[in-house]
């Protein structure tokens, strides 16, 4: 019997080992290596020499470093936007309609295509002279042009609308997953127990939902602190983002402090305090969570 | 709803649009949505001045390398934890998770040394290791594995089969649905990277398609028509393979979240 598991035990192991040893260096060596990094001027350029909390320090008075973060902070404002808009969109496609199928397919479309292409389409619809200027003057919402990326008022808000868009189909693909898992006799229960098709969205939908809602709050809180393309192509990757510093994130000026000025060690401090900052919500959320439901996963 | 659809798959329309129209049309206010005549010059001029066979060959050897990769280290680390027995097991299954809700935002400056570490720079295995596996789809397949009875392996042990055979012949079979939504993950994932192989890659030449394009967007800014069409013809591909495989994706998505 012994034996037997010991060998289990190995083969175990050999089929982990090469998948393991990868996730160990590019997952958890970079959280490791950070630290003792983040404690130094390391810049490739010159000598690397020990600074101590130097970093960190610099970090919290660098003026660009805190409009950074402000600006993750501010970004989180989509996601309650997004998971609204993903439950009522994952409602409705779950509902026998003629073209479900289609409509699926439409609202996904966004979600599979590159960012890249995706900051193109839209750096052209918010231009002075397109569409979106066309749609809003002509039915008398704005009287003038704007430049929506150009502007100092309106940049931010313009990517954070285009992360809402291109997201919007992933959350309702996971909400829709959820919805079909709710088992059918729960609702047969409540309507033979005399429940109105309100009482039973109320009762039975939201309730079974709700580890999906924590689920899809967690991932699109991170990606909301942490997000870089639609900044980083949106506003051309020239500066740090935008006008002036309209739509720098924290992502932006890590990257590039990181790989445009070489200085590592102080990316790699700034890297810790935004993840630290994760984590935190993180695990406000989990707390959050405690009282109902459990992990989709 | 058809309103909410219009508005998902509206922009895609006109893109498709400016990129049939002649270059002045593109510029007027109020904006054209439909081009006065239609012409493909936008796509033979733009094909002559981007070497586009080179990018989507760049393109096909990453999302090959990587899709492999990925898909076969992610079921070899999924099974063991799913179906055997070993010591450590809940270990190394608390430290998978810990990670996925640990962000690594300086992530990528330590990627970046240990890669030139490696001597990898340039290449694309480079650009490929970092997503070589995820811990998400170890996740997803560790979730599918669990739903197989172990009399299957014990039958496969009875006729004496290695583990290996019985963890490819037996098992796998039976978990294609998750294979194929980590696959689609993944595909779309290597395809639409941009990021990291600008930073690995130091020739342009090397370039994936997505790539490509931000240089394109950069340099050509005033060329809508060009920028229009390149930006298609990066996105059909991945549009088409989403079309015919979707029913397979959106089938295991609801199977593998509900878990």
């Amino acid at each position: 019997m012994r034996k037997w598991f010991q060998k289990e035990s190995l083969t175990a192991w050999m089929f982990m080992f090469p998948g393991l040893l990868l996730i160990g260096i590019f997952v958890f060596w970079p959280i490791i290596y950070s630290v003792p990094l983040s404690f130094t001027d390391y810049s490739v350029i010159s000598d690397t020499h020990y600074i101590g909390l130097k970093n960190f320090r610099r970090a919290f008075h660098d003026h660009d470093f805190l409009i950074s973060l402000w600006h993750s902070m501010v970004y989180i404002i989509i996601v309650p936007f997004i998971q609204i808009f993903a439950i009522l969109m994952a409602v409705l496609m779950n509902s026998k309609l003629p073209g479900v199928k289609f409509f699926r397919t439409a609202y996904y479309l966004p979600v599979v295509t590159s960012m890249v292409a995706v900051a193109i389409i839209w750096g052209w619809l918010y231009s002075p002279n397109g569409i979106v200027n066309y749609v809003l003057m002509s039915t008398g919402i704005i009287s003038d042009k704007i430049g929506w990326l150009s502007s100092q008022k309106t940049a931010l808000a313009s990517i954070m609308f285009v992360t809402m868009w291109k997201g919007l189909g992933y959350y309702m693909m996971i909400y829709l997953a959820g919805l079909q898992a709710v088992p059918k006799d729960l609702y047969e229960a409540a309507s033979i127990d005399g429940a109105t098709r309100l009482q039973q969205v109320v009762k039975v939908t939201i309730p079974m939902l709700k580890p999906y809602v924590f689920f899809c709050t967690l991932i699109s809180m991170m990606s909301a602190i942490r997000v870089f393309d639609e900044v980083f192509v949106l506003t051309n990757s020239s500066s740090l983002g935008g006008p002036g510093t309209a739509t720098l994130t924290s992502s932006v000026y890590i990257y590039d402090r990181g790989f445009k000025q070489f200085d590592f060690g102080y990316a790699s401090a700034m890297g810790l305090i935004v993840s630290a900052i994760i984590l935190v919500f993180s695990i406000f959320i989990f707390r959050f969570n405690k009282k109902g439901g459990v992990n989709p996963y | 709803m058809i309103m909410f659809a219009l508005f998902m798959t509206g922009p895609f329309l006109w893109l498709l649009s400016v990129s049939l129209m002649p270059g002045e049309n593109a510029f007027s206010f109020p904006p054209k949505f439909l081009p006065t005549t239609i012409k493909f010059d936008n796509y033979v001029q733009v094909w002559q001045f981007m070497d586009f066979p080179n990018y989507i060959l760049n393109t096909l050897i990453i999302v090959v390398i990587g899709l492999v990769l990925n898909t076969l280290l992610s079921c070899l680390t999924a099974y063991p934890l799913a179906m055997l027995m070993f010591k450590g097991k809940n270990l190394i299954f608390s430290l998978l998770v810990a990670t996925m809700i640990i962000p690594a935002a300086a992530g990528m400056v330590v990627h970046y040394l240990t890669i030139q570490a490696f001597g990898l720079t340039n290449t694309y295995l480079g650009v490929v290791l970092p997503s070589a596996i995820t811990v998400f789809n170890v996740f997803l397949m560790r979730q599918s594995y669990m739903g197989m009875p172990g009399e299957i392996r014990d039958s496969g042990k009875m006729d004496g089969a290695s583990e290996l055979r019985i963890w490819f012949q037996l098992v796998t079979p039976l978990v294609k649905p998750s294979i194929a939504v980590i696959s689609l993950l993944e595909f779309m994932a290597m395809w639409n990277n941009f990021l990291w192989p600008m930073i690995i890659l130091e020739d342009p030449k090397k370039y994936p398609l997505a790539s490509a394009l931000t240089f394109l967007n950069g340099q050509f800014s005033y060329n809508f028509g060009w920028i229009a069409a390149g930006t298609v013809i990066s996105v059909l591909p991945i549009i088409i393979v989403f079309l015919f495989t979707q029913r397979y994706y959106m089938e295991g998505i609801s199977g593998s979240v509900k878990g």
